[in-house]
């Protein structure tokens, strides 16, 4: 009908936080996005990225065609296909590599929540392969199931409104989380909240910071044990909750000792005191939270003992599950979670075993995953899905298909990731992609790692897909959002993809619904509304958050082995780690690696979410780029005057990996001796034969991922403390 | 129907130099995409690691009250509206740029293509239909506030009063009808 104006109620993907939009659609088309006022996150507001949502639809430069390509691989050469040709000849390639080398031989690699990525496990499952990654071992799930070792469950939604203290650690909600960081300031405003900042450098969080600790990169487990040290010797922790519901305290008392303010002076640069005062500010302001921080997540092989003296931390001080403090939501009681729709139990025993890294970082693959669920099924009636939380490590994942050690990998299927730009040893990582048979690539542009691809397949974005937002099916709530407009062009959706794929795969079975709308009504229908589509749950209800529950352990207990806390964990030791809280310095650090030190003095953060952009994403969004052209490398003005670098100067970061360029940007937000790059830099408009630019400053180029320095419990390599030297690019 | 005497409030303690408000702006207003409104500005960080001190300061027009690009106006299209918001007749400006030059807070751009002088005019078509400027619905920390001056019950009159908030540079004298929260 001509003339129609409707208003559709979108979920924003341009990071994690799923904002709420209303599009304006005319007769079919988008002719304005606002933010939604009734959406409970950003309450009507958009950030740069959001606002520029038609930008992005209707960009130029979008991969609208599936795209094969011709010539040399690396060429840069592809042409049009259709999506029948494409999809037939790359479910002969798999079926191929299935039959003469194993379905372990086709792996997968994922990025960050634009996709259904239980359709991704669903598939992989069916064909059998456990060879699934993300850039997971950086970016959450370490903290996360070293919690839940201890606890039962990650305290990942901390209460900040009715919170006495936030301690920030390793998290800048400044520039990436920005209703979050609302909900910081208000908090403040509203309760008096104490907020502490655990950051290197001075970011926009820190600078609003009621304390601020500026640790040296990577020491934030020397802080943490401090803590520890202060909040046991002096008795703030909650001696009820500990003797009640712990295990293991007299344990780690006598662990702790040796880690003093002092001994931590030394590892953290801030002063003991500092550290002392800090620590009773958090244990005397009850209830108080710590946020998790992706930071913490990328120290190497310090990673996981990091997150295990913070889940210690946050038990002992009385803050687990109360109001105000580390809440447990466990997952939704009623809605068929990601975990329900993924099919783990029909991979074979002997292929979870062949999990590449799963003989080494057993906690974040089958060893840990088996454990973990067990518990976890036992007290909340469901477990964790195994995207995200159970995969395959990629550093372990790139050397065999270099080597063909343990097994040959011929085939990747990425979608939504651009792992020549977002994984660390991207030289390696481009050997790898050069050594596959087969590369498939899903996504919005022709990316450096496209640039390499077999196909290129045109992805739907947030507007042409509707999104449930359900934090991968670990969080107690859900918010449905529709899809403002069906996808232009020929792009689709990763579920259609999964889909059609799994079809020509014979899996037809399996996948029953149509449509994305016809899954998610599917796994909606149990929390009983009696909506018959998916559209009227959007518009009638869009929102379910099952009634908020403290205490759960009261009646349920923790979903650990001793049904209590246990500061000394059961299901670590059993998987051959160190059970209580312990120091680790991370692989590259002056401490760590003097020798290396000599060379390559500077402490180099690489890393850190800065606006306009999201990881690697949004650089050919010409409004946005113009705010912030070029990469910049954040250097003391003390150093660079050492160095006789000036503002806006190109300088060279050099590691013993690989060096890169950025623009100097001189700030006293760091020290002297620690620089900060900006990581996800490629250059859209320079050409797929140079592959986009992605050697010029991509810091990604610069980092070790050498699986002997990852964490030895998640396989995190190090982004955050790396030794590096910069100089001045002459000429 | 009494007249409204609109006004803006920018919380700088909020502002966490995201850039939303100027883009937000460019669209709302369909400019070109290297020509802003609302620039956000870093100020700082000052002094030596760790005892540093930052901030951001977005920078629409101040719609000044004693606004010397009205005065200086030889074609009479710099305006000040009955409700205080001063806006540029397109049709009149003749592109000369001298509101540019007296204007001491820098907001006015000339655009290119049209060949006039234009500013944030307070989306006041937005403000007429009830809607508030596009910089402020759009501040993901809600740090900007728009309302009526004259009403001490508004938010705007609240903050000012309670906030102490103040234009910024007021020993320049032109009364701007924008008021900062200084950290």
């Amino acid at each position: 009908m001509a003339g129609t104006t409707e208003v559709k109620k979108a979920a924003c993907y341009f990071c994690h936080m799923n904002c709420g939009m209303l599009v304006h659609v005319e007769d079919g088309v988008v002719k304005k996005v606002t933010g939604d006022p009734e959406h409970p996150f950003n309450q009507g507001a958009q950030c740069p990225r959001g606002a520029s949502a038609m930008d992005h639809l209707n960009h130029i430069n979008r991969v609208n065609y599936p795209l094969k390509r011709v010539g040399e691989r690396g060429s840069g050469n592809f042409k049009r296909v259709s999506w029948e040709e494409a999809l037939e000849d790359i479910a002969a390639r798999l079926k191929k590599y299935k039959a003469e080398y194993g379905a372990e031989s086709i792996a997968t690699a994922g990025g960050t929540n634009r996709t259904d990525d239980w359709a991704r496990r669903r598939f992989f499952n069916l064909l059998g392969s456990p060879n699934v990654v993300h850039t997971s071992p950086v970016c959450w799930i370490p903290n996360f199931l070293v919690e839940t070792a201890i606890y039962g469950w990650s305290a990942f939604d901390p209460e900040i409104m009715g919170s006495r203290c936030v301690v920030v650690w390793g998290h800048n909600p400044g520039a990436s989380y920005l209703p979050e960081m609302r909900g910081l300031l208000e908090a403040r405003e509203k309760n008096g909240t104490k907020i502490i900042v655990i950051d290197p450098r001075c970011s926009e969080t820190a600078a609003r910071a009621d304390l601020w600790l500026p640790i040296r990169p990577g020491s934030d487990c020397a802080l943490a044990l401090a803590w520890l040290n202060v909040i046991i010797n002096e008795e703030l922790y909650d001696a009820d909750f500990v003797e009640n519901w712990t295990v293991g305290f007299e344990e780690l008392r006598e662990r702790v000792q040796e880690y003093t303010p002092e001994w931590a002076e030394a590892k953290t640069w801030v002063p003991a005191e500092r550290i002392a005062m800090a620590a009773r500010t958090y244990a005397t302001s009850r209830p108080a939270c710590i946020q998790w921080g992706v930071a913490t997540d990328q120290l190497g092989r310090a990673t996981s003992a990091v997150a295990q003296a913070r889940a210690v931390l946050r038990a002992i001080c009385g803050n687990l599950d109360v109001p105000g403090g580390d809440v447990m939501p466990g997952p939704h009681p009623t809605f068929i979670t990601d975990v329900e729709m993924e099919l783990n139990e029909l991979l074979p025993e002997e292929q979870r075993a062949k999990q590449l890294g799963a003989d080494r970082f057993k906690l974040s693959t089958w060893p840990g995953y088996k454990l973990l669920n067990e518990q976890l099924e036992r007290v909340w009636g469901k477990g964790l899905p195994a995207e995200w939380m159970c995969e395959a490590s990629p550093p372990v994942l790139w050397r065999a298909i270099l080597t063909g050690k343990p097994y040959p990998v011929k085939a990747l299927i990425v979608l939504a990731d651009n792992p020549l730009s977002s994984y660390a040893n991207s030289r390696l990582v481009y050997e790898a992609l050069n050594k596959l048979d087969l590369l498939v690539v899903m996504d919005y542009w022709l990316t450096p790692t496209a640039a390499l691809a077999d196909y290129v397949l045109p992805a739907a974005s947030w507007l042409e897909r509707p999104v449930l937002t359900t934090t991968y099916g670990v969080s107690d709530w859900l918010i449905a959002s529709e899809r403002a407009v069906q996808p232009l062009y020929e792009r689709k959706t990763d579920y259609d993809f999964w889909r059609a794929l799994g079809i020509k795969m014979g899996q037809e079975e399996y996948w029953p619904w149509q449509t994305n709308e016809e899954a998610f009504q599917y796994r909606l229908e149990p929390l009983g509304y009696g909506l018959e589509t998916y559209g009227d749950f959007v518009q009638g209800v869009r929102f379910d958050f099952a009634p908020r529950e403290y205490y759960k352990y009261l009646e349920k207990g923790f979903a650990t082995p001793s049904g209590k806390v246990e500061l000394k964990s059961s299901i670590l030791e059993k998987l051959g780690y160190d059970p209580l809280p312990h120091y680790v310095e991370p692989p590259f650090s002056p401490e760590a690696t003097p020798e290396l030190a000599r060379d390559y003095p500077l402490i180099l953060i690489a890393g850190g979410g800065f606006m306009p952009f999201y990881h690697s994403e949004h650089r050919q969004i010409t409004r946005l780029r113009l705010l912030h052209p070029e990469p910049r490398v954040a250097i003391n003005p003390e150093l660079a005057q050492e160095l006789a670098i000036k503002e806006g100067d190109w300088v060279w970061i050099e590691t013993p990996k690989g060096k890169v360029k950025q623009r100097a940007k001189l700030t006293t937000a760091v020290p002297p001796g620690v620089v900060q790059a900006e990581r996800g830099w490629w250059y859209p408009e320079k050409g797929a034969k140079d592959l986009f630019g992605v050697w010029e400053s991509n810091i990604n180029a610069c980092l070790d991922d050498d699986p002997d320095t990852c964490d030895p419990a998640c396989g995190s390599w190090c982004t955050r403390s790396v030794l590096c030297r910069i100089a001045k690019v002459e000429g | 129907m009494r007249t409204m005497h609109w006004g803006m409030v920018i919380d700088l303690r909020r502002c966490i130099g995201c850039h939303a408000c100027t883009v937000a702006c460019q669209i709302e207003n369909n400019l070109p995409l290297n020509e802003r409104w609302n620039k956000v500005f870093t100020v700082g960080p000052e002094g030596e690691f760790p005892l540093v001190t930052s901030h951001f300061l977005p920078r629409p027009c101040m719609h000044c009250q004693d606004a010397p690009c009205v005065d200086g106006c030889p074609t009479g299209a710099s305006q000040r509206r009955p409700d205080g918001i001063i806006i540029v007749d397109g049709e009149r400006c003749i592109g000369c740029k001298f509101c540019m030059l007296v204007c001491p807070y820098g907001v006015r751009q000339f655009e290119v293509e049209k060949g006039i002088v234009q500013k944030c005019h307070l989306c006041y078509e937005r403000l007429e239909q009830g809607e508030m400027p596009r910089c402020v619905e759009t501040c993901q920390l809600k740090a900007r506030y728009a309302g009526d001056l004259d009403d001490p019950g508004s938010e705007v009159a609240a903050l000012i009063k309670q906030a102490n908030a103040r234009p910024l540079y007021p020993h320049l004298g032109t009364k701007p009808l924008v008021y900062y929260i200084f950290p």
